[in-house]
């Protein structure tokens, strides 16, 4: 923290609207931590607090506009790519999208305080065909609410905080040796699980030239063509294998009710 | 889990993209099988 502080105090305003807008777009840094210490540096007179405010709502302001305008222009191409990160890319774009819709624009005024919400939320709004007069409003609110309550925070805990810093250096060797252990017992388990899996990862492949031969062949009928990709099916212009079907691959465990038993099926997730 | 349940299933390398490249007829998404979602307009 108090490296930061330093930082913060020499480079101050370009490094604030440089983090926070990263983070705007979508890129994992702590913009909030910088917001605490940048109100941390307000309280210590190193910065001056209506210029460190208004960066950071114009740096969260011009982030989240570009992402509203890649949105409202690409569809949900961006949605699909910003969902990829996440585990469940099908329902990362669906319930995101419900969500949002159910709660409506004032879903901005506290998106940028919840997690993975922060970066769909306005790429969402511009998929969502919300005019950018309402986005713009709301976003400012919203832009304004966080970097007012972090830089807040940093600005009246500034010496709490120090003394937080101070303490996590003295207890850092416990810190360490805690953090490894976890970190040595994570990767046991990852490993665990991988091995436990194993045997089903093996997916037999085959190359499109072959199955083109096969769709020609007397053994057509007893082929299925399975697409289960996460978001192919949104856009009026998508396209897929000629025969194919859908299959929802987050409903796998509805879906294989009715697929047949006496069929090669051939699927396809990209 | 296609194979965990007993299906004969196979993935095809490369995806659409690969059938594609390789001249491979493909459709559109019939409007039925889109999946519609929201919209504030």
């Amino acid at each position: 923290m108090e490296a930061l502080l330093a930082a913060i105090g020499r480079h101050g305003y370009v490094l604030v609207f440089v983090i926070v807008l990263a983070e705007s777009l979508g890129m994992p840094v702590p913009a909030a931590l910088a917001l605490v210490a940048g109100g941390a540096a307000v309280a210590a007179g190193l910065l001056h607090l209506t210029t460190l405010l208004l960066l950071a709502v114009a740096a969260m302001l011009l982030g989240d506009s570009m992402l509203f305008v890649l949105g409202r222009y690409m569809g949900w191409a961006l949605l699909g790519f910003l969902c990829k990160l996440s585990v469940n890319p099908e329902t990362c774009i669906l319930r995101s999208a419900e969500s949002f819709y159910k709660r409506g624009k004032a879903t901005l005024l506290f998106a940028k305080f919840i997690p993975g919400i922060n970066t769909m939320a306005p790429p969402l709004a511009g998929s969502m065909k919300m005019r950018p007069d309402v986005f713009l409003r709301f976003d400012l609110a919203g832009a304004s609410l966080y970097a007012i309550v972090y830089i807040a925070v940093g600005f009246l805990f500034r010496d709490f905080l120090a003394s937080l810093a101070h303490g996590f250096q003295t207890a850092g060797r416990a810190v360490e040796s805690v953090t490894v252990l976890a970190l040595i017992g994570y990767a046991a388990y990852r490993v665990w699980l991988y091995r436990k899996h194993a045997v089903y990862r093996v997916v037999p492949r085959v190359q499109v030239e072959e199955l083109a031969r096969k769709l020609v062949s007397e053994d057509r009928d007893k082929i299925v063509l399975m697409d289960v990709r996460s978001h192919g099916y949104y856009d009026s212009g998508a396209a897929r294998i000629k025969g194919s079907i859908r299959i929802e691959p987050n409903n796998l465990s509805e879906e294989i009710k009715t697929m047949p038993k006496d069929k090669d099926i051939y699927v396809y997730c990209t | 889990m296609l194979r965990e349940q007993g299906f004969n299933a196979f993935v095809i390398v490369g995806g659409l993209a690969a059938w594609r490249k390789a001249g491979n007829p493909t459709e559109s998404v019939p409007r039925d099988d889109l999946v519609k979602l929201p919209t504030f307009s």
